[in-house]
């Protein structure tokens, strides 16, 4: 983490909320792209993101410094993610209820950097795979995150996350071949 | 190496986090395999595609709008924090008067007086064993220090 970064947090805990503003502008937007992808749907994206920033605000007395903190946040956000994941597969408004999510061309925004053909289609396949294989997808390639950081934030051996990214990127490929890419 | 050990390790070789030994025997039965050479093809496009995408950036004026909306909501929690406590405090005084009262007044029949007590008992154990419990989740909670349930 950067001194910046720390010297932030370090303010954020002594109750200054004005330093919490930089960290929250500079993590904005992969926060709000990752909340898509774990939902399924970005509508909701920026409301379970924001509402992951107030958990962070208000648990940051119990984060070490020298630690980065988006992985910190973005153990917040995912559990933010899977509560309202749980709580709509409960109330079934969505389709979910086989854990898919509808796809991302409905009028969605994507919240990609730059935008192709191809780029589209992988995100929109993407989108209709379970939530723990986009969950996995978005650790790995958005997050930039090693095995061995997956295995402790999803509390789960290497190996499982071996065989559960090799199976996310299989149902990937298959979804890209049906639709025919 | 059998194709299904080879499916197994295959994104693990793709991400570079193979053991030198399982390198060696992947990259072994990649020789002589032409199925998996045109999976492992096909799965290194996949990750390079996965790869480029990167989610974007938000303009300083959607910044400015998404830090207010985080902003309010910290503000917020404040008044939330405050008005229940004012809430609890005032239900809390307004429930002991009304029990006083009750118990005081000679008109009501023992069974009533007895029957709100017991009410009364019953729901102070109910909320001191969810307390408890929610302590104890608390500190084997691996998430506990990250998540304010």
């Amino acid at each position: 983490m950067d001194e910046t970064e720390t010297a932030l947090i370090q303010r954020c805990q002594a109750g200054e909320k004005e330093a919490f503003a930089p960290l929250v502008r500079k993590y904005a937007g992969r926060a709000a792209g990752t909340a898509a992808v774990l939902l399924g749907c970005p509508h909701d994206a920026q409301d379970a993101s924001q509402e992951a920033f107030v958990r962070a605000w208000r648990n940051i007395r119990r984060f070490q410094t020298g630690r980065a903190f988006y992985p910190w946040y973005a153990a917040i956000l995912r559990n933010i993610c899977r509560s309202r994941l749980r709580r709509r597969s409960r109330r079934k408004t969505v389709a979910l209820a086989d854990g898919h999510a509808s796809p991302a061309s409905d009028g969605d925004p994507v919240l990609l950097a730059e935008q192709d053909e191809r780029r589209q289609r992988v995100y929109e396949a993407l989108m209709t795979l379970k939530p723990a294989f986009r969950e996995i997808l978005v650790m790995k390639h958005f997050n930039d995150m090693a095995y061995k950081e997956m295995a402790a934030a999803l509390d789960i051996p290497i190996g499982t996350v071996m065989s559960r990214l090799h199976h996310a990127r299989q149902a990937l490929r298959r979804a890209l071949e049906e639709d025919g890419s | 190496m059998s194709c299904d050990e080879f499916n197994r390790l295959a994104s693990g070789y793709v991400d570079g986090e193979l053991s030198e030994a399982q390198r060696l025997r992947f990259e072994a039965h990649l020789e002589t395999c032409d199925a998996c050479r045109r999976d492992l093809a096909a799965l290194e496009t996949l990750a390079e595609d996965l790869d480029m995408m990167t989610f974007k950036e938000p303009g300083d004026e959607e910044l400015a709008l998404y830090w207010a909306g985080v902003y309010n909501r910290l503000e917020r929690g404040v008044g939330w924090i405050l008005f229940s406590l004012g809430a609890i405090l005032t239900l809390c005084y307004g429930a002991f008067k009304a029990i006083e009262e009750l118990v005081r007044d000679p008109n009501v029949s023992i069974l009533l007086k007895v029957g709100v007590c017991a009410l009364i008992a019953g729901l102070v154990v109910l909320f001191v064993s969810l307390l408890r419990e929610r302590l104890v989740v608390r500190k084997v909670d691996r998430y506990a220090k990250e998540i304010d349930r």
